[in-house]
């Protein structure tokens, strides 16, 4: 009863998600504000509904109802409760109906946000945000209904599969969703923005909060998916360039280039199109990214063929967004020519030009690497895959450019810079880099690309922290306090610069964790006995013994391993080669020893079956936690620019707050904006919206 | 703006687009890997020998051996019509057994082996890619960064 009860909630939810479609539109057209106020109590009323819908799963879940077939797919009894409730987006099912929860919470919260600061913008969000949502419901309700039922009802759940029971598992979807939607309001915004004609900067002050929230979770989903394949996968690596992962990493590199070049619009005015076109893209980009990963599309058009429903509709759906978005910049752009012009290769909107640049060569780069084998295999029925060797090879010094950009982009003057500025400025942490390469040659560094990075990394680290104590300085000596206290003064004065280059510093961090732990890694796959030990950098790892092991619903065996560094012991390691008995999956459980800021690890693939001999494949990676120390430094520095106190300018200003004796004070343009909103016929409607302002 | 000016700007971002460009497609072709069937493999002239492909197929029941304390493992790879012996060498993944599709990549040669360094084992489950009857999506991956090692 609970599950119809969600069913029918969800199935509601799509004819109210349709009606927030059609009513603001409405509204506009007749001017009358009862139909914007039908949207938006349709959004909320969404939120609720699809609530109650994932409840029912939840439930379900909880009470081991194995008569909903996506719960017998995902579940058993033996789950601990965090799995059971995890096992809602362990399928593809349950996922999507994720996906159109957090759409319409994040929905919600923005019209409430926004809704008395942007109004003209309002009705445009609540239509295009409804668009998506159906789109999302038609194909949960009617593709992959996880409210289905099967007879006869099954005594027990195939179990959720073993590699998900993991934590990082268990929250890297949800975190993915997060961003993946969360770039939808930035989206609609812009789209909004392109339908109302209200093309300023307004749209892009509104969302830039969201973008940065957008992006953080991304970037959590993306790491955890990288710690996750380290750990659990027991590959020894975070990064594969399998194409799953390419689809999580598309729209995070066009969403980290968009969030660069917003800013030259907010100072500049310029790149006013290139912005709605990347905001766009990245939507669509993690549209395109979800489908992909979720239809089975991706690794073989076959899988898509055995579905053709799905696969239809999912194309469809991502071609009517691009149409409609894309089709609508092209339509618009013209009026969107901006005045202002590059005044010099040396400034800091050229530097935000190579930035785009770089970042958009890196997205050509994955997005060709992951969609010519589908092309090839629909064209010519062949199978290929592209290798790793691809995107090194375009990678390395795109990241290397991005990195030296991230040096001076912060610094160097907008317009033009001089001479004189760019010796006060770069060269001395231009010297430091050089003696810093001089000093990793010394110890023996020879990786061609190892050199390169430390010493980029050198040049952008001086750079940084010579500004950090210039300010300080600056602060102490105005405000007579100490340095510190006058670093304080500065991050309170300019928090979004200050936040913006932390995260800087937290990308520099991780490339020195990606540098060391990729090619200074210590690698070993052999076979051992007990009493057998090998070299592993500076360590060495003992088999002492090979017993059984059990757990709820796994049997082990398991390995005893001693790691010594020198002849001192340091650590214990135990390895499992588990089999999870429901689901008949056997896993390899790595063992980790943190040894400074790296680890040894252990796993063992293959244990003989009279456990006289293991299979073992041991690695030492070096400063390998940098790379997620350094994800949660750019994470803090990311909150810190939420956190931050903003000021959310009423853009639809009530006719007498837009005072005519201020606004000859005005600038200009802020006078002609004025100016414009009195004459706006939909302002009638527009104070009738607002509680106590209705207008007869 | 001085259209000097402008021309440098263009000038030095297709510079740095067309260097890009020439290091990612430059090697594009070398960097594909072709995925074939045990038939085609069987068919492969001496020109295809030591040429990196991917094989799908069925891990022929009975066929697996292990060489005694060594990394190496031999089995046979099916596609129904063809079977060809394949000589690994390696940790193979989780999902690896006899009676079951896996993909293997590596080489043929004039021995008339097919000698692989990595295998793929299917992986039935719904949160990966569903693949092909005979491809797989349990990779034990490597990690990209060592691809970059001079060997």
């Amino acid at each position: 009863m609970i599950i119809e009860l969600g069913h029918f909630a969800v199935i509601t939810a799509l004819v109210l998600a349709v009606l927030g479609i059609v009513s603001p539109i409405v509204g506009l057209k007749r001017r009358d504000a009862v139909w914007v106020e039908v949207g938006r109590q349709a959004v909320t009323l969404n939120f609720v509904l699809i609530s109650v819908g994932m409840l029912a799963m939840i439930y379900a879940y909880l009470t081991h109802d194995y008569s909903v077939k996506y719960v017998y797919a995902t579940s058993n009894t033996k789950l601990s409760i965090f799995y059971k409730i995890a096992g809602l987006w362990g399928g593809h099912e349950g996922s999507l109906l994720l996906w159109a929860w957090v759409l319409a919470l994040f929905c919600m919260m923005a019209v409430h946000i926004h809704w008395k600061t942007q109004p003209a913008v309002m009705p445009y969000l609540i239509s295009i945000e409804s668009v998506v949502l159906t789109g999302f419901l038609l194909l949960t309700l009617f593709l992959s209904n996880p409210f289905e039922r099967i007879f006869p009802v099954p005594a027990d759940g195939k179990d959720l599969n073993p590699l998900l029971q993991d934590p990082a598992m268990v929250l890297h979807p949800p975190f993915l969703y997060l961003g993946y939607v969360g770039l939808s309001i930035p989206f609609s915004f812009a789209m909004a923005a392109l339908f109302s004609g209200r093309l300023g900067e307004e749209w892009i002050k509104a969302t830039q909060k969201w973008t940065l929230a957008a992006w953080l979770f991304l970037t959590i989903g993306i790491l955890m998916g990288g710690y996750w394949a380290y750990y659990e996968l027991g590959w020894g690596g975070y990064w594969g360039w399998d194409p799953v992962e390419n689809a999580a990493f598309m729209p995070w590199l066009v969403a980290t280039a968009f969030l660069h070049s917003v800013m030259v619009q907010e100072t500049r005015k310029m790149f006013k199109v290139w912005n709605l076109f990347l905001i766009i893209l990245a939507f669509s980009l993690s549209l395109i990214g979800t489908f992909l990963v979720r239809s089975g599309i991706l690794s073989s058009v076959h899988s898509f063929a055995t579905d053709p429903g799905r696969g239809l509709f999912i194309l469809g759906f991502v071609a009517f967004m691009l149409l409609l978005s894309f089709g609508t910049l092209i339509l618009r752009s013209a009026k969107l020519k901006s005045q202002i012009e590059m005044d010099s290769v040396i400034s800091r909107e050229a530097v935000f030009l190579f930035n785009n640049l770089f970042f958009l060569v890196a997205l050509i780069t994955v997005f060709v690497g992951t969609l010519y084998p589908l092309l090839v295999e629909a064209l010519q029925f062949k199978k290929v895959s592209v290798g790793p060797p691809y995107y090194n090879t375009v990678f390395m010094p795109v990241a290397l450019g991005l990195v030296f950009l991230m040096g001076i982009g912060p610094y160097i003057p907008w317009r033009k810079a001089s001479a004189q500025n760019l010796k006060d400025l770069f060269l001395m942490p231009s010297l430091v880099a050089l003696g810093g390469l001089v000093f990793f040659l010394a110890v023996g560094i020879r990786h061609s690309y190892a050199l390169a990075g430390l010493t980029v990394v050198c040049f952008v680290a001086v750079a940084i922290f010579r500004d950090f104590a210039k300010i300080s300085s600056f602060w102490a000596k105005r405000e007579q306090v100490g340095r510190l206290q006058g670093f304080l003064t500065a991050y309170k004065k300019n928090p979004r610069r200050l936040s913006g280059i932390l995260t800087h510093i937290g990308v520099l961090v991780m490339i020195i964790g990606i540098i060391f732990s990729t090619i200074y890694q210590t690698e070993k796959i052999l076979i051992m006995k007990p009493g057998d030990e090998v070299g592993l950098g500076s360590y060495r790892l003992k088999l002492i013994r090979l017993y059984g092991a059990q757990g709820v619903n796994w049997e082990a065996q398991e390995g005893l391993f001693n790691v010594y560094k020198g002849e001192a012991l340091i650590a214990q390691l135990r390895p499992q080669k588990r089999f999870y008995t429901v689901s008949q999956t056997p896993t390899t459980e790595t063992a980790i020893h943190q040894v400074l800021m790296g680890h040894v690890f252990v796993t063992i693939p293959e244990v003989s079956p009279d456990g006289t001999w293991a299979r073992v494949r041991a690695l030492h990676n070096p400063l390998v936690l940098w790379v997620w120390y350094g994800g949660g430094i750019m994470g803090i520095g990311v909150i810190l620019n939420i956190l931050r106190k903003t000021r959310l300018k009423v853009t639809a200003a009530r006719p007498q707050a837009a005072a005519p004796e201020g606004a000859v004070s005005l600038p200009r343009q802020a006078r002609e904006e004025v100016l414009q909103h009195r004459s706006n016929r939909w302002q009638s409607f527009l104070n009738a919206v607002r509680p106590g302002r209705k207008e007869v | 703006m001085k259209s000097g000016r402008k021309t440098a700007i263009i000038i030095s971002a297709l510079i740095v687009l067309a260097g890009v460009g020439y290091l990612g497609f430059g090697s594009f072709g070398k960097n594909l890997i072709y995925f074939v069937t045990p038939s085609e493999v069987v068919a492969f002239t001496p020109e295809h020998y030591g040429k990196k492909v991917r094989v799908a197929g069925m891990v022929v029941k009975d066929s697996l051996k292990v060489v005694p304390n060594t990394l190496r493992l031999t089995f046979d790879l099916s596609d129904g019509a063809q079977t060809i012996p394949v000589a690994f060498e390696g940790v193979p993944p989780d999902l690896f057994k006899e009676g079951q599709g896996a993909v293997v990549e590596g080489f043929w040669d004039a021995d008339r082996t097919f000698h692989s360094h990595m295998i793929m084992a299917k992986h039935s489950e719904d949160y990966m890619p569903v693949e092909m009857k005979n491809a797989g999506a349990e990779l034990p991956k490597k990690d990209f960064f060592k691809t970059l090692k001079v060997e």
